[in-house]
Order: C-alpha cells, then sequence, then structure tokens
C-alpha cells in the first residue's frame, strides 16, 4: 500500500464513494407494477444495477481543491465560509414553531424492504436511521410523543404506542426479529390506524404522520382518498421519505396535508432528508393554518392555547419510600405535582389527581433558544492597534498576520464582533456559541 | 504512570478502575523499611512525587485525610465508598499502608504525620526545605539553553543507549556508567570477554515504552546505590526533585549531596540532565527527567531523530505487510527484532511479518503480547480509525507462533533403561508410579523416564532390590 | 486505562464584593463567617491540589465580576510572568497562586469607586466563557482539519469538568442563558458541579447540576470549605464511581416566567413558543399570538386557589437582594498566601462534612 494522499481521508462519513447512476434506478423501478412486484428487487438488479463494484466510483477526493502549495487550508475556509452564509440566512426574529408535537412513525415493513440498494438493506438502514431520528427527535422536541406502526401483510400493525419517553420508542425499533419484512403494505390500514390513535389529542398540539416508504404499491381495502379527507380534517399532517420512486398518491398525501415528501437518492440523502423532518415545523399562529386553509378544509379555530403547567420537585433517590399515583408501585425517587403534591414517576406526565400537565422546566428551555437566537457576529475586516490579543471566550490568541486567501463572509484577522457588546471572537467560539450555547460570553444572553 | 503502555481505548476494553496497574516504582518503595521511607517523606517535593504515582483511587484518599488533624475512624470513611467497590477501596488503603503513607490500624484512619506535613507545605508552599530546586542566578554571559537543544540532547543520549543495545555492540558506546548499568541490570551481558550481547531481557525492554524503559533503568540504578555506597533517600530526592523541576530553566548545583553530585553526573550522560560543561555549577533537567512522574506516553523524544512522525509510525496490514513511516535507526533495529524487512526508503522501511521472524524473536525472549503491544503502542493514526486496531489475523498469529514454540516441555529427569528382565522393569516402574514421578514410559523398550525429584527413592529401591537379589 | 487521561477543571467564580462583605460579617447573624481573603486562600490550595493529582491535568479560572467576566488563569496559556523563582515552590503552584490573586487584586481595585448600587455578577459570561474553554481544549485546533493525518487521539483529550462557586442569589433575567449553558455542557459531556457557599439555595445552578451529572452543595460550615472541596469536587467523573459524592436531596424544577422573572411552580404555557407566563394573559408577549377567550376566563378562575401560592421558600430575586452598605470599607485585597486554611477548625467539623454532606 503506498502512502495514501491525506485527502482521502476527509470522507469518513456515511456517504459513500460508489455512487449508483440514479436515472437508471429510478426508470426500472418505474417501471415495476403491481404486476412485477414478486422477485422485483432481484430481477431488476439484474438488469439495470448488477453489482456495487461496477458502479463509477466519485472521486470524492477530488473535489477538496488543493492550493499552489499544497496544502487544504482555501478548501477548509471555503467551508467554514458557506457555513457562516448559511447561518446568516437563518432569521434572527424569532421563529414560531409548534413545540408540543405528536408523531405516528409508519414503518414499512413490506419484502420490497429486503432490497439491497441501499447497503445493507432498505431495512437495516431504515431501522438504523429511524432509531437516530427518534433520538434526535426528542432531543430537540422534548415535550413531543412518537408512536410506530408498522406496514406488512397488507395490514397495519401496532409497533409500539405513543410515548414521550426516547428509550420506550428506541425500544420498540431496537427488536428486529419481530420487525422481518413480509407481504405487501397497505398504506391505508396504516394511516387509519395512527390517524385513530391521535384522535384524542387536545387541538393545540400537532399530529404528524411519517412514512418510511420502500414499496411502490400500496394494497388498499378501500378509497385511500378518502383516508386522506379525513386526515385533511384532523389536521394530520403526513410526510414521507420514499426510497424507491415517487408515488402519486404519497405526493398527494404530503401536498394536501402541508407535508414534505422526498424521495432519497442514496444512503446519505435518506439521513437528509429524514432529518429535515427533525425540527419543529415553523408556523405563525396569527396567521393560521393555512395550510388547512389551502386544502379547504380549514375551521377557522387558531390552536393556540395558553397552558397551565407545573413545575415540579423532585425526590431523591434516598427518600422514605411511598405509593406514586400512576402506577401505585412503592418507590423512593419521584416528582412531586406543586399542585396536589402527588408523587408520579416520571415527568413530562399529566397528574393523576388534578389534571396539571407537569413538565420539568428544562423540557421547555430546550427549544427556548429557537426564541431568543443570539445576534449574528460581524466579520472583523480591520483591526486598530488596541485591539483584544485573544478571543473574548475562550482566550484563544488570534493570529497576527492577515490570512492570505480572503473568502466572501470570513474575517481576514480571524475575528468576529459581537454587534452587542463589541467584543472579538475566534470563528470556533463564532461556531460554537451560536450553534450550540445560544448565549454570548460578552453580553451573556 | 503503568498506563503509558498501549491500552488505548480503541484497543483495550478494560477501562475499567480496578485494571489499574501501580507505577514500578510503588512496589519498589514498598519493599523499603519504614524509616527509608519516613526520610523520604522530609521533602515536599517527593511527596508530591509519590502522590502523583498513586492510583487514582488513592490519590483521593490521601487528599480526603490530608486536612484532618486528628485520624478519623475507618467507618467514617468507608461509609463514602460505594458499596460495589468496597475491594477497591480496601485494596487502595491496604496499599497506602504499605507505603506508610497511612499507618496501619484497624480502627482509625489517618496520614503519617512526615508525610502530611511535606504534603501540606508542598501545597501551600513555604518552608525552607528547598526541595523543588535551587534556581541559578540568571547569568547574563550566557543565554540560558533553549528547550529544543534540551530535547535533542537526551534524545541523542537515550537512543545512544538503546542503539546499543539494539546493535549488540557495534554502534557507538554511551558512557562506561551506562554500560555498566545495562550488563548490571542484565539487559546485556558479555560471554567470556567477549563483546557484551544483549539478553532476552533486553530485547523485551526495548518494546517497552520509553517511560517504562526509563524507570526500569532507574530502578537498577537504585538497587546498585548500596553497593556504591549512595544513599538511596539522597538519591531517589534528587529524582524526586528533578521531576518537579520546570524545563527550560536552569538550577544551581550549590545545596546537593555528594550523592546527589555523583548522581547527577551518571544522568547526565542517560540525557536526563543536561550540563555546560562537566564541572558547571548549574544544570538543567531534560524532559526525560520533568516528566518523570508524568503518565503520558508523549515524550516528545520518542520521534525520530530528523521531523519524524509524533507518535504511531506503524501500518499493519491483514497480509502480515508491515509498513514504517521512519527514518529512525534506533526505530528500524527494534523493527528487524521480529519482523524481516525487505525495503528501505527515505522515510519508509517496508517488511513483512513472517513465522521466522517471529520465531527470531520469541527465541530471543520477546513474547507474543509484547509484540502486538508494542505494534499496538507505535501504530499510525490511520490504523486507530480500526477496530480491532491490530487485524485479528495477524494478532492470532503471531500468538499462534508462540504456542507453537511451545509445544515441547522440557523437565529434568533420569531415563531408566538397560533393565535385565521385564519382572524388574516393571517392578520398578510401579514403584515409580506410586511416587507419581513417572513422565514416560515404553514396555517395549523397557524403559522410563521419570523425574529429578524421584530419582534418589528410585536409586535407592533399585540398590536395595539388588542387595536383596543377591 | 482509565488513568491516562488528564482532567481538565474550569472553575467559575462569583465574585460579588457586596455579597462576599456580607458573607464576611460576624457571627449572630452569620453563625460562620468567610471572608474573601480565607476563601482565597482555601480555593488556592484545592487549586494546587487538582494541579498536583496528575501530570496531565488542566486548569482554567474565571472571575464573574458586576457587569465583566474575566479570564483570572489558564494553563494552557503560555505565563507571561517572569517571577523569580522559589526552591520551596512547585513552580506551577506558585503561578497560579500569584496569577489568581493578582487579577483579583486588580479586578476588585478597579471596581472600587464604582457606583453604590452594585450590578449583578455576569456569573453567566463566566460559565459561558468556559464552556467555550473547554470547546477549544475539546478540539483540536482549526489546522488539524486541514490536515487530518495530524492524529486526533481521543484518549489523549483530558476529562472536563466545570465547577462553580456561587454566593449570589438567582438571576431570574439570566434563567434563559443558564438553561441554554446547561444543554451545551450537556452535549459537550462536561460535568458541572456547584458549591453555594453564601445564601440560599440556588434553583438554577441545582439543575445545573442534576442535569449535568455534577454534584450540587449548600454550604453550611463555611470553616470547613476546603475539606467539602476536596472531598466532592476533586475527584474526576471516573473516581465518583467508586467514591461517593453527595447528589441532591430535591432538585427544584422551577422556572422563571417572561413577563415578571418572578420563579415560578405553576406557570401559563404558549402551546406555540412555550413562554412561560406567571398570570394568564391575552396575547403572548413573544410571540403575539392571541389566546382564547375562554382558556383565560377558565385558567383566570382557577387561579387564585393554586396558582401563586407556593408551598415552597420561594427566594424571588426582590427581597432577598442585599442592600448594599459599604463596598469599599471591608472589600477584601490583599491576600497572604501562606495563609493556611484553618486546620484545626476543620478538624472539629470533619464529622459533619462527612456526615452532613453525605445524603445518599
Amino acid at each position: 500500500m503506498p502512502p495514501r494522499r491525506d485527502a482521502d481521508f476527509m470522507d469518513v462519513d456515511s456517504d459513500s464513494d460508489v455512487s449508483l447512476p440514479e436515472d437508471v434506478r429510478g426508470k426500472g423501478k418505474g417501471k415495476a407494477k403491481a404486476g412485477r412486484k414478486k422477485d422485483k428487487g432481484k430481477g431488476k438488479a439484474k438488469d439495470t444495477q448488477p453489482y456495487t463494484w461496477e458502479a463509477s466510483y466519485t472521486r470524492s477526493w477530488e473535489t477538496v481543491q488543493e492550493d499552489e502549495a499544497g496544502s487544504l487550508q482555501s478548501a477548509v475556509e471555503d467551508w467554514l465560509a458557506r457555513g457562516r452564509r448559511k447561518r446568516l440566512l437563518n432569521p434572527a426574529t424569532p421563529i414560531r414553531r409548534t413545540i408540543i408535537r405528536h408523531l405516528m412513525l409508519l414503518l414499512d415493513l413490506s419484502s420490497a424492504m429486503l432490497d439491497r440498494d441501499m447497503r445493507p438493506t432498505r431495512f437495516d438502514l431504515t431501522l438504523q436511521y429511524a432509531r437516530e431520528f427518534v433520538a434526535e427527535w426528542f432531543d430537540q422536541n422534548p415535550l413531543g410523543q412518537i408512536g410506530v406502526v408498522g406496514m406488512r401483510a397488507g395490514v397495519g400493525e401496532r409497533v409500539g404506542e405513543m410515548s414521550g419517553n426516547p428509550q420506550e420508542v428506541l425500544g420498540y425499533l431496537k427488536e428486529r426479529h419481530k420487525l422481518e419484512p413480509t407481504g405487501d403494505p397497505s398504506l391505508q390500514n396504516a394511516i387509519e390506524m395512527a390517524r385513530s390513535s391521535m384522535s384524542h389529542l387536545p387541538t393545540h398540539s400537532s399530529r404528524e404522520i411519517v412514512i418510511i416508504y420502500g414499496s411502490l404499491t400500496t394494497c388498499d381495502p378501500g378509497n385511500i382518498h378518502e383516508t386522506l379527507e379525513t386526515c385533511m380534517k384532523d389536521r394530520i399532517r403526513i410526510s414521507v421519505v420514499a426510497l424507491a420512486a415517487e408515488m402519486k398518491v404519497c405526493r398527494e398525501m404530503c401536498d394536501k396535508t402541508g407535508g414534505h415528501f422526498a424521495v432519497a437518492m442514496n444512503e446519505g440523502h435518506f439521513k437528509d432528508v429524514l432529518f429535515e423532518l427533525v425540527p419543529p415545523p415553523a408556523q405563525h399562529a396569527s396567521a393560521p393554518r393555512i395550510i388547512s386553509n389551502s386544502a379547504g378544509t380549514g375551521t377557522g379555530s387558531t390552536p393556540a392555547d395558553l397552558i397551565m403547567m407545573g413545575f415540579p420537585t423532585r425526590l431523591p433517590d434516598a427518600s422514605p419510600p411511598s405509593l406514586c399515583v400512576c402506577h401505585s408501585d412503592l418507590r423512593s425517587d419521584g416528582f412531586l405535582c406543586p399542585r396536589c403534591l402527588a408523587k408520579v414517576c416520571d415527568v413530562p406526565t399529566d397528574c393523576d389527581i388534578c389534571g396539571l400537565m407537569i413538565v420539568s422546566s428544562p423540557h421547555l428551555a430546550r427549544s427556548y433558544h429557537h426564541l431568543f437566537p443570539v445576534k449574528q457576529y460581524e466579520a472583523v475586516m480591520s483591526v486598530e492597534a488596541d485591539a483584544a490579543l485573544a478571543c473574548h471566550a475562550c482566550a484563544r490568541p488570534f493570529p497576527t498576520a492577515i490570512s492570505a486567501t480572503v473568502t466572501d463572509g470570513l474575517s481576514p484577522w480571524a475575528r468576529y464582533q459581537c454587534p452587542e457588546c463589541k467584543q472579538d471572537y475566534c470563528s470556533d467560539c463564532d461556531i460554537f456559541v451560536h450553534d450550540v450555547i445560544h448565549c454570548c460570553p460578552g453580553c451573556g444572553k | 504512570m503503568s498506563s503509558s503502555r498501549a491500552a488505548r481505548p480503541t484497543s483495550v476494553p478494560d477501562t475499567k478502575p480496578n485494571s489499574y496497574k501501580p507505577h514500578p516504582l510503588i512496589p519498589f518503595l514498598q519493599a523499603r523499611s519504614q524509616t527509608v521511607l519516613t526520610r523520604l517523606y522530609q521533602k515536599p517535593s517527593a511527596c508530591l512525587s509519590i502522590f502523583r504515582l498513586l492510583a487514582p483511587l488513592e490519590r483521593q484518599l490521601v487528599m480526603n485525610l490530608l486536612w484532618l488533624e486528628a485520624p478519623i475512624n475507618l467507618s467514617t470513611m468507608g461509609s463514602w465508598v460505594v458499596p460495589e467497590c468496597k475491594k477497591e477501596y480496601t485494596e487502595a488503603v491496604a496499599n497506602l499502608g504499605r507505603l506508610h503513607i497511612v499507618p496501619n490500624s484497624p480502627v482509625k484512619l489517618g496520614l503519617n504525620s512526615t508525610f502530611k506535613t511535606s504534603f501540606r507545605q508542598a501545597l501551600t508552599g513555604g518552608g525552607t526545605s528547598g526541595s523543588f530546586g535551587i534556581p541559578a542566578e540568571p547569568d547574563e554571559k550566557r543565554p540560558s539553553i533553549s528547550i529544543e537543544t534540551l530535547d535533542s540532547y537526551a534524545l541523542e543520549r537515550w537512543e545512544t543507549i538503546l542503539h546499543y543495545m539494539v546493535s549488540s555492540g557495534s554502534a557507538t558506546k554511551p558512557s562506561s556508567g551506562a554500560l555498566f548499568l545495562l550488563q548490571r541490570s542484565g539487559l546485556m551481558a558479555s560471554y567470556h570477554g567477549s563483546q557484551s550481547q544483549i539478553t532476552s531481557t533486553g530485547f523485551q525492554f526495548l518494546l517497552h515504552s520509553p517511560h517504562d524503559q526509563l524507570w526500569d533503568l532507574l530502578l537498577q540504578y537504585l538497587d546498585m546505590s548500596d553497593d556504591r555506597q549512595m544513599d538511596l533517600v539522597d538519591s531517589l530526592h534528587f529524582f524526586f526533585m528533578l521531576s518537579t523541576m520546570e524545563l527550560g530553566k536552569e538550577y544551581s548545583t550549590e545545596n546537593l549531596t555528594t550523592t546527589q553530585k555523583t548522581l547527577l553526573e551518571d544522568l547526565r550522560d542517560y540525557g536526563l540532565v543536561w550540563q555546560r560543561r562537566p564541572s558547571s555549577k548549574r544544570f538543567s533537567p531534560t524532559r526525560l527527567a520533568t516528566t518523570l512522574t508524568s503518565s503520558s506516553p508523549p515524550l516528545p523524544t520518542t520521534t525520530g531523530v530528523t521531523s519524524g512522525p509524533q507518535e504511531g509510525f506503524v501500518v499493519l496490514e491483514t497480509n502480515y505487510r508491515l509498513y514504517a513511516y521512519t527514518d529512525n535507526p534506533l526505530q528500524t533495529a527494534v523493527l528487524n527484532l521480529f519482523v524481516s524487512l525487505k525495503y528501505r526508503f527515505p522515510n519508509l522501511v517496508v517488511g513483512s511479518v513472517t513465522r521466522d521472524s517471529v520465531r527470531k524473536a520469541l527465541l530471543n525472549g520477546i513474547t507474543a503480547d509484547q509484540i502486538i503491544s508494542y505494534l499496538t503502542t507505535h501504530a499510525h493514526p490511520q490504523m486507530r480509525k480500526n477496530n480491532p486496531l491490530i487485524p485479528v489475523t495477524v494478532q492470532d498469529q503471531i500468538r499462534l507462533w508462540e504456542l507453537e514454540k511451545n509445544r515441547l516441555k522440557s523437565r529434568d529427569g533420569f531415563l531408566y533403561n538397560g533393565f535385565q528382565a521385564q519382572g524388574d522393569y516393571e517392578l520398578v516402574l510401579t514403584y515409580a508410579k506410586q511416587l507419581d514421578v513417572v513422565l514416560w514410559e515404553n514396555a517395549k523398550k523397557k524403559a522410563f523416564f521419570a523425574s529429578l525429584e524421584g530419582h534418589q527413592n528410585i536409586k535407592g529401591f533399585i540398590e536395595r532390590r539388588g542387595q536383596g537379589g543377591k | 486505562m482509565a488513568d491516562s487521561r488528564g482532567s481538565h477543571l474550569s472553575v467559575v467564580l462569583d465574585l460579588s464584593p457586596s455579597q462576599w462583605h456580607l458573607s464576611a460579617e460576624n457571627p449572630p447573624t452569620n453563625p460562620f463567617p468567610l471572608s474573601l481573603s480565607s476563601f482565597l486562600s482555601q480555593l488556592l490550595t484545592f487549586l494546587n491540589a487538582h494541579i498536583a493529582s496528575k501530570h496531565e491535568n488542566s486548569l482554567a479560572v474565571f472571575g464573574a465580576f458586576p457587569r465583566k467576566s474575566i479570564l483570572l488563569y489558564a494553563s494552557s496559556n503560555t505565563p507571561t510572568s517572569d517571577d523569580t523563582m522559589d526552591a520551596n515552590w512547585f513552580p506551577p503552584f506558585r503561578q497560579v497562586d500569584f496569577t489568581v490573586v493578582r487579577r483579583i487584586t486588580e479586578e476588585l481595585d478597579s471596581l472600587e469607586g464604582a457606583s453604590e448600587d452594585e450590578a449583578p455578577t455576569a456569573l453567566v459570561g463566566a460559565l459561558t466563557k468556559a464552556l467555550c474553554y473547554v470547546n477549544r481544549i475539546m478540539q483540536p485546533p482549526a489546522q488539524a482539519i486541514a490536515k487530518p493525518s495530524d492524529k486526533v487521539d481521543l484518549s489523549t483529550l483530558p476529562e472536563p469538568h466545570i465547577l462553580i462557586l456561587s454566593v449570589s442569589p438567582d438571576l431570574a433575567t439570566s434563567y434563559i442563558p443558564i438553561m441554554n449553558a446547561i444543554f451545551s455542557a450537556q452535549k459537550l459531556k462536561v460535568m458541572i458541579d456547584v458549591c453555594q457557599i453564601y445564601g440560599e439555595d440556588s434553583v438554577f445552578l441545582q439543575q445545573a447540576a442534576h442535569l449535568t451529572g455534577g454534584s450540587y452543595i449548600l454550604l453550611e460550615r463555611r470553616d470547613a470549605l476546603l475539606q467539602y472541596l476536596i472531598m466532592c469536587f476533586l475527584s474526576p467523573q471516573s473516581i465518583r464511581q467508586t467514591l461517593s459524592v453527595p447528589t441532591q436531596d430535591r432538585i427544584d424544577f422551577r422556572a422563571a416566567c417572561f413577563c415578571h422573572k418572578n420563579i415560578v411552580d405553576i406557570g401559563f404555557i404558549c402551546s406555540v413558543c412555550l413562554s412561560i407566563f406567571c398570570q394568564p394573559v391575552p396575547v403572548c408577549s413573544t410571540c403575539r399570538t392571541k389566546f382564547p377567550m375562554k382558556t383565560l376566563q377558565r385558567l383566570n378562575a382557577s387561579r387564585p386557589a393554586s396558582a401563586n401560592v407556593s408551598n415552597r421558600p420561594s427566594p424571588s430575586p426582590a427581597q432577598s437582594r442585599p442592600a448594599v452598605t459599604s463596598t469599599n470599607g471591608d472589600t477584601p485585597r490583599s491576600h497572604g498566601l501562606s495563609e493556611l486554611p484553618s486546620t484545626s477548625s476543620i478538624n472539629a467539623h470533619t464529622r459533619t462534612a462527612s456526615n452532613g454532606t453525605k445524603s445518599s
């Protein structure tokens, strides 16, 4: 093995070196109509896309440009600058988002999922990404709940009840052997099942269905368009990530309910489109439900509401055990409802005694950075004599020389200034402050 | 500490605290008498250095006890321990007891008063012990030496010693003191007045990390100190003082005892200390000395002479091919111990791990584990992405080669043959079997082999039989 | 092995002159007075103990002064001072001690003569800086991205942990920033320890310690500070599995409302943006959502019985903010470095320290 080129090691991500010619595969799929569903995966694989090692290589290292000196510095800076500009596009004003979300995850467990066009198989990849999706989703929507429904053998199958506990939901997705794909999927059955389990939810919460769909057919007992109508009436937002090709009915469902439709082109893209569904959908409470209005079924009432919530006290593990009101179990840890002092096991929940919604304040606080974003720092273009020598946040000394290549949006001095407190920060801290902390170290807000 | 050897989380799963291996110095100290240790604890710097060599739990215990005026009940401290970890806790207390840092007592727990006073002094400063080294007056004429010079000096000295070992005497000779130490410690031996040859311990030594090598040698040195009429405590004080000194600063030799002055000369040979002239009144510790109590493997001196790679340089493939990005003759020589080298390029050595090359190493007394751990520690950063780090095939094969070597077991004993009659043979054999000393028997040849222990009895039995028969 | 990583400690000091003045007051009101100077001498010993524990250990000290926060000491920054060396002092200790004391003295001096009503300390700023610093040391420098061949070996990165020593009461305005800091600490896997040295329990810092797996202690015996610090906060995460440290008994999960910055235990939440209000409001002040009249009436009806009647002592910032009388007179400035912590008193209260703080 010769000494390898450094750039070769840049791509460690899921993006594979091998990319499948999408158009070819897409066509093959498109033709595969219901009649060909048996053995479709293998047959198609033979004539259009033989083996992955025969696929063309994307020479991913060649997309990285070296400068004259053979350094990758400029490429890296370019990449940084792109990130910065992208962030600048983010609105600095607070966005309204539905934060109390309810989501049903519909997984296609039909035999089409055994197709190997995504490695290792569509099914394995879907399970893996679904788990990552759930973890990330709960991280950003701590007050939300997720339920899982599987589609196989022509019926909808309840994999897991609606739950606000990420561990529980991950538990549903962990048992691979229980989810083994077989038979044909039924969109209508599964959607009906999801809809019925969300029908009791209060009006101010969002109801969403996310479908990961690998099949090109659906096997329904009735008219799926009627189901679609009821979903629109119930204001359920349906989003679909298709693994094979676009299906008209899927596209229509998403369009009519205000959801998002995407076809995953490869493994990396699959993850990207799935994760686009993680952040809470933006919406203006004052202009209620553009979606439902356009669909002609809007009820006109705003979904916004003022909710009374209690912040509990957590009892230590060592406190004397007592019965909890939710399971009547004898245990020592738990949370006390601030209104009636009943003990519940876990938050967020509704108090079983007085009905107060109990949340711990960190759950609410997790989404506050959406409300109060940090002002964007400005790139410093010229440095005065008495400027600070080191980053105000991490005390890393600033470079004393101007960087030779100046990209748009980057400071030649690698300094970024907060418009409020007028302190200088290095580029790492700039990213860290805006992406993670959401709080300027200089002004403290 | 001991962790300097291999054991990165990527390759070794045992990150549990109980897998802690004590620093080589600790058993050495534990073997000393209480008076020696109490004298040792008089210097704050010694207390600080020993403290750093302790296991994490032991350190925390010492800290907890440090600011208490009177000993506390064993049970009070015990209540802080998580029940599952009682064993580690008891072990830690026992260890400290053997070091006489915590006097053995069944009920009370408290620090040795000398240790307590000195260690408090170390933490708060003050006192007049001067144990952290007396800085030399700044010298206008000569600017103080740069850290790079110190590093390259230390490296040059240290690698001279190692290289001499690898080359079995053909390379540049290090100083006589160092040579004597190598011989004395059994790393090299000269047979019949010939060139000294590296021994199997010496081979093993080469595969250790520099930090372990350094301590190995220093412990040997301390072992010798009695023969050379050097005061052990004085020597230890000097080591610990060096370990707390600041790199790149100059210190004065003024307050050193005679022992320590001798020591200074020797350490200069090993590259731990730099002096402008042998007679100079000032000295600077090198990085080898200041990192004595550190557990970090990355001594900057482990790199090649010229801009070598910072840490790992070895790439090993599943086909037993090995690529080493190095131009360092020492590293090449060490690899040559168990790799058959094929090509050499200005910055690359290519070879392969073969049965013969590994057998050669095994014959030299190097174990398979040592080879694997050497490859693990020196693996190229690119290799670190692999899990497991060393290809399983190669790893297993090296171990198999080792097992292969162990097919024969040698036992000392005697072969009994030439029996006149079958009856005689059987009689003696039965007797030997009763003693349970028979290792091999062959009825056809009327011979059997018995271990050494049984010989006297069997011999006696045969003689008695012979007499009785007459 | 678990021991091969060094640990990094970032200490955030709350240096509000008025609070320290109160803390140093004499017994009748204050059973265990602790002045800033004796606090510092005990703290420095603690810092030295941290550095002593391992060669690789690193340290950063951040000070929160009224209205500004400063990095007092960082072991990664090259020493600027050319102090003469001392044969009786381990050089790194000396450097920490001198730098920290010098910087604090300078800052407090510059505060002198400032206006009488003291601004709240910039604890948030200091905490945020501590996180930025941790982020910096946990990340390979920017150049490493350009040269991927450079080793980025996780095992050589230190184990970070932050210790907040606070004397001020909660500041309701800092609720959101502190929460944000907590979440970023969780992301960075940094443990936050909190020691409230003076005053009431801090609701926000309690949550910080709880959510990051650290420990929170409300110091009762201020004369045994050093013993508390060493026993509870010195050990890195790995040791805490063996030698337990006190955990909190009750954690308050209360939040501050957006409208009056009151700390509430029952709040009214906008369903769109989750803003918290202490009383029903017709329009959300954050996202301008109008709430239905029906809800307002219903909530108003149910409110008097429950909403603001709290069964917990709520330290509303207004009432627990102490009146500042003389900041200048007793502001401790000089600090005897060789002064040992009062060991005898520590001894006398060891039992309290070990039993009292052990709650689990």
